[in-house]
Formats: structure tokens, C-alpha cells, sequence
């Protein structure tokens, strides 16, 4: 898993160095991110650095010129550098990023809270209560259960 | 003794005329208008508090929607076209009266639709008022309605439960299609038709090449259940901020017009309490001086 990220990470690297051979200098070499949740608009076309986000497939940066892609999130920590250097930390339960054409990039998230917001200790008893349903006979509640687990272990990782 | 006499032969010749209400009449008359004017004018109040909330919301629902509807944009995502289309219209509105036109010119919006598919549509209703409206019209269309929404402000798991209930029967639409009203201004509102695509339409995307997906992980299905959410959360916050603008104007407009009434028959109350009296002076006075 980590050795298949670090390669994928790599590789988009490269792409991303072969592009931006291509790219035009000036203009296009901002990248503009929207970060909407339905509830809140935490960026709205702004101009950042980089976007690091957690994608199905593995952790990614996203530089201005990266290749338009479509991928589904994780949850985990999108953390955004901010042209003055200044970096912010999200975490999101699961959503969408996509690349546009152009230097855009969308993340649709359905919640998303900066890390210092969590209890550890809610997170520590949540993912008990979860693990201990995952086996339950009952698929439904099996299933819930397993998401509950996939977003509290990335939550732990997370929280202090 | 005399004067209820009195007004009894009021009340009896205006029974016969029609034309001269009785006092006791128009005093109730009166002060049901004062009430329904109490009423609506509290609604207008709790309808304006609700409704910057309501703005918000949907301010912030759009710039949602937006983000997720660019990568259609620049995909130049089309409905697919099938010989045998199936089509879905899903009608956004609410459970909650007294606010204008804005159910009913939805229900008209969706019915004209409806005839320019050849009535080839299965609908889903969003919202009592909706229902009632293209039930006694449509009846045979109808697959699928909810209620309780437009309460209150519509939150991501209301649309999330709706739109997985839609998404059990929707994998055999061609062309899905929601409705809702759009919030214009404080004063105005249309209704709106918004395209949904689905996987298949997606995959066949002409300009999505230029886009790299991971082929394995479903990415087409999973994008058009979520943005199927996602369009139904924003379709219920812009309604829900138009039927709240809409009620607040309607509410308005009642208040002033209960104001008009009750003026005007304040006028006519004291007009006719005078005259009572100067009917009951004239047959003391003549009753007096008859007995001279």
C-alpha cells in the first residue's frame, strides 16, 4: 500500500514536470481552489500553493497544471498551502476532488472540521462501540459499522 | 328592553333588505379580521426571521453545487440518447401552505413537462402540497413520494435519504430531470429544470477522456449517486428559501389587505352604531311627545 502511494506519487510528478514544460508560464500557473461542503463554503476560487488530498487510491499532492483527474476521497486530512505559506488542515469523512481543465480544483465534501476539533477520547470509545457491531448478524448494521471504523481509524491518526 | 327591541327590527328589515349589516354583525365581523390580521402578520414575522437563514443556506448550497456540477461542464456530460427513453422528473417542493403561488405554478411547470414527454414519465414528488397537486392530475405517473420536508432548513441527510430511496428505482431512467423553484430575488422565484446524469451518460461523456479516472473503482456510478445528493440538497435549499420569501410576501400582502378591511369597517361600524342611535333617539323623542 505505502510502496504503491509513494510510486503513484512519483509518477504524477513526473507528469506533473513533463507538463508543466508545456504549460505557459504566466497566467496558468496559479492553482484556484473551491472547497465546498453543503452546509459551508471554506474556499471559493482562491489562489493556493498545493493540495495535498487523500484520495481512494492513495495520498496525492495537486500543484497548479496537474493532469484534470477525477477522484473519489477517502476520509482523511486534505491539508492546503496557502499562497503566503500558511498551511491549513481539513478533515473529511469522504467526497470528491476533481482537477478541471485550466488549474481548477473542486472538492466537494459532505463534512469537513480542522483537526484540533476532535476529542481523541470521543474517537478512542466511538471506534470501540463500532468495532465491537462490525460482526454483527445483521448486515445493515454490519455495514454502518464498517464505515464508522474506516472514518474513526483515519480520525485517530488525526485528533490529539 | 326598548332597545333590544330595537335592533331586533333593525336586524329583521336588514334580513329582508340585504344591504344594511346589523351592528352585532359587523362587530364580529370585525374582529375576526383583527385575528386573521394577528395571525398573518406573526407568520410574516417568523418567516422573515427564518428567511436570512434560509439565503444562507442556499448561498452556500450553490457554490456546492456548482463545484460539483464543473466537471459535467467541462466533460460536456449530455442525457443519453436511448430509442426507448425512460424519463424521471423528480418535483421539489414542500409540505407548508400559505405562501403563494409557489406550489401550484411548480405542480403547472411539471405538468407542461410532463405533455412534452408524451406523458412517458414516472415523477417523484418532494413535498405534500406537490403531491396533492399532481395527484388529481397525474395520478398514474406518480412512483414515489415524501413528506416532512421544508420544516425547517433542509439539512444534507434529508436529501441523502431521499436520494437513496430514488436511487433503488433510477437505474432504469434514461433521463432524470429535477424541479424546483429557483430563488431569484426577495420578490420573484421560477421554476427550474435541472438535468441529472447517470453512469452510463458519464462514461459516454465526449470531452471525459481528457479527465483520468481510476477504471476499477466505479468512478462514474459513485460521482452521479453523490452529485444525485447533492442536486437534490440544493434544489431543497433554494426552495426552501424561495417558498420562504414567497410566504413572507404572501403574508405581507394579507396583513396590508386585513388592515384595508379593518379600516373600512371600523367606518362602517361607527356609521351604523350612529345611526342605531339616532334611530332609537327618534322613537323615544316621538314616543315622548305622543304621550303629551
Amino acid at each position: 500500500m505505502f510502496r504503491s502511494t509513494a510510486f503513484k506519487s512519483l509518477a504524477r510528478q513526473s507528469q506533473f514536470i513533463s507538463r508543466r514544460t508545456y504549460a505557459d508560464a504566466a497566467s496558468a500557473d496559479v492553482l484556484k481552489l473551491s472547497l465546498a461542503l453543503p452546509h459551508a463554503t471554506l474556499f471559493s476560487s482562491e489562489q493556493v500553493t498545493q493540495v495535498n488530498v487523500p484520495g481512494a487510491n492513495g495520498d496525492f499532492g495537486i500543484l497548479a497544471n496537474h493532469v484534470p483527474i477525477i477522484e473519489q476521497l477517502r476520509p482523511g486530512l486534505i491539508s492546503i498551502t496557502e499562497t503566503s505559506g500558511q498551511t491549513k488542515e481539513f478533515f473529511v469523512s469522504g467526497g470528491f476532488a476533481t482537477v478541471q481543465p485550466g488549474s481548477t480544483l473542486s472538492i466537494t465534501a459532505i463534512e469537513a472540521f480542522e483537526p484540533s476539533a476532535f476529542s481523541a477520547e470521543a474517537v478512542k470509545t466511538q471506534l470501540a462501540e463500532a468495532q465491537k457491531n462490525v460482526n454483527n448478524s445483521d448486515e445493515a448494521i454490519a455495514a454502518t459499522a464498517a464505515i464508522q471504523v474506516e472514518v474513526l481509524e483515519a480520525l485517530q491518526s488525526v485528533a490529539k | 328592553m326598548f332597545t333590544r327591541l330595537g335592533t331586533n327590527a333593525v336586524r329583521t328589515a336588514s334580513r329582508q333588505t340585504r344591504n344594511y349589516a346589523t351592528l352585532r354583525d359587523i362587530e364580529t365581523r370585525l374582529k375576526s379580521i383583527k385575528n386573521i390580521e394577528k395571525i398573518t402578520n406573526t407568520m410574516k414575522i417568523v418567516a422573515s426571521t427564518r428567511l436570512s437563514k434560509a439565503e444562507r443556506a442556499k448561498n452556500t448550497a450553490r457554490v456546492y453545487d456548482a463545484a460539483d456540477r464543473e466537471v459535467y461542464k467541462h466533460a460536456e456530460t449530455a442525457a443519453v440518447e436511448s430509442e426507448q427513453p425512460k424519463n424521471l422528473l423528480i418535483v421539489v417542493s414542500s409540505d407548508k401552505g400559505l405562501c403563494g403561488s409557489i406550489h401550484s405554478s411548480i405542480a403547472k411547470a411539471t405538468r407542461k413537462r410532463i405533455a412534452e414527454l408524451n406523458n412517458n414519465v414516472d415523477v417523484v414528488a418532494i413535498g405534500d402540497k406537490v403531491r396533492t397537486q399532481l395527484n388529481r392530475t397525474n395520478a398514474d405517473n406518480l412512483v414515489l413520494a415524501f413528506n416532512g420536508v421544508g420544516k425547517e432548513t433542509p439539512t444534507f441527510t434529508d436529501a441523502a435519504l431521499i436520494s437513496d430511496e430514488i436511487y433503488q428505482l433510477s437505474d432504469k431512467y434514461s433521463n432524470v430531470e429535477i424541479f424546483y423553484n429557483k430563488f431569484v430575488s426577495g420578490v420573484s422565484f421560477e421554476p427550474t429544470i435541472k438535468p441529472l446524469f447517470d453512469a452510463e451518460a458519464i462514461e459516454q461523456s465526449p470531452a471525459l477522456s481528457q479527465y483520468e479516472t481510476d477504471q476499477d473503482a466505479k468512478v462514474p456510478e459513485t460521482l452521479s449517486e453523490f452529485s444525485l445528493a447533492n442536486a437534490i440538497y440544493t434544489s431543497l435549499a433554494d426552495g426552501y428559501a424561495s417558498e420562504v420569501s414567497a410566504r413572507r410576501n404572501a403574508m405581507d400582502n394579507a396583513s396590508k389587505n386585513a388592515g384595508d378591511m379593518i379600516t373600512r369597517y371600523s367606518i362602517l361600524y361607527n356609521r351604523t352604531r350612529q345611526a342605531v342611535i339616532t334611530n332609537e333617539l327618534v322613537d323615544i323623542i316621538t314616543g315622548a311627545s305622543s304621550l303629551d
